[in-house]
């Protein structure tokens, strides 16, 4: 008597909609990601935003000047800038008078040195300046943010503010995170 | 990757002298390394992507604070923050601080605005030792008290609603009690 084989069944998977959600997470990611800025990835220390209430008006990713307050590597007090469009940055550096070994820097450490910071910031303010004179119509200001740990005193703050003041730096943003998130 | 299946399965005899059809030729397609692929860089944004995009608050300070300006001592209402993040506020001319809880600021200053409407001018005067973060909370109740007067002045007393706001050094005298408190 013959033995009767038992018939092989396979098994197919229709993978067409796990591949469509794939698709469409992937698609998502690659439209909402940003992807960190040169000055962000010089960055080696961290700042601990303060919370707001969840506000519709975001961090503009062009034409921002940003005064960050942290804490350094020797624990210390420090300020550091950095001008989001590069072409914007060679220009304030070269007005700013920097010296060349940060010149190729996109953060600039400041340390304590106040002086530096109201020349950057005036350097800031004098690009501007040139940018409208040549094109007034398309003309968009240079934004002053103040990126500081929640933890700074604000003294630190006190003096900053009083710097952009000296400089007519008067219209300027606190950068914070919104309350769900932060 | 693509593989073409001759159609063996269908295993129907064409009768003799028909016409012969063709045969069904189908096409299967091994979905495998482009789901691979697929996944590969949905992990990869999926890490990268940081949904935590920060978000700002506008500040307009005075270009000159040297400049004295004659103001009604009845309207003056200044609002302190202590080392710790405690309020306390004085009124006038009186010089006694009074404690005011953190989580009434935003009614507080709704409350004393709608009194003195316009005319209220409002001093934020912080500890040099006050954290950062006392100020940035500060400023949103303050911001969340002028949203809510915004919205409820123009019905009341037909005129736009003018903030007079600012934020001010804490003197030597003003900053010894504040720490006595």
């Amino acid at each position: 008597m013959a033995i009767h084989k038992p018939k092989r069944l396979g098994f197919k998977l229709d993978m067409t909609p796990l591949v469509d959600i794939a698709f469409l997470l992937l698609t998502f990611f690659m439209f909402t990601t940003k992807f960190k800025s040169a000055a962000e990835s010089e960055q080696k220390f961290t700042i601990k935003r303060p919370v707001a209430t969840a506000d519709t008006t975001k961090l503009p990713e062009v034409g921002t000047a940003i005064v960050k307050i942290a804490i350094d590597e020797t624990g210390d007090t420090a300020y550091w800038f950095s001008i989001t469009n590069e072409v914007d940055r060679e220009s304030v550096y070269n007005k700013a008078e920097l010296p060349d070994s940060i010149r190729s820097k996109a953060l600039i450490p400041i340390g304590k040195d106040s002086v530096m910071l109201a020349r950057l910031i005036l350097a800031t303010r004098f690009h501007d300046s040139d940018k409208r004179e040549k094109d007034s119509a398309s003309f968009q200001p240079t934004q002053f943010a103040i990126d500081a740990d929640k933890d700074i005193d604000f003294a630190v703050i006190d003096q900053l503010m009083n710097v952009m003041r000296s400089q007519g730096a008067t219209i300027f943003n606190f950068i914070t995170v919104d309350q769900s998130e932060g | 990757m693509g593989a073409v299946d001759i159609g063996a399965g269908s295993g129907r005899r064409v009768k003799k002298g028909g016409v012969k059809k063709p045969k069904r030729v189908g096409f299967v397609l091994d979905m495998t390394p482009l789901v691979d692929i697929a996944f590969l860089l949905l992990t990869f944004f999926m890490f990268a992507t940081t949904m935590a995009h920060p978000q700002i608050m506008e500040m307009r300070i005075p270009p000159d604070i040297k400049t004295e300006i004659q103001v009604n001592a009845d309207n003056m209402l200044v609002l302190y923050v202590a080392e710790d993040g405690d309020y306390y506020y004085r009124v006038g001319v009186d010089t006694t601080f009074q404690s005011l809880e953190s989580n009434k600021l935003r009614d507080f200053s709704v409350a004393r605005n709608s009194e003195k409407g316009n005319d209220l001018v409002l001093s934020l005067k912080l500890h040099p030792n006050a954290k950062y973060e006392s100020l940035i909370v500060a400023l949103d109740e303050l911001n969340k008290a002028e949203a809510i007067l915004t919205r409820q002045y123009p019905s009341e007393k037909n005129s736009e609603r003018e903030r007079k706001f600012s934020i001010q050094p804490l003197d030597s005298l003003e900053q010894y009690r504040l720490e006595q408190l």
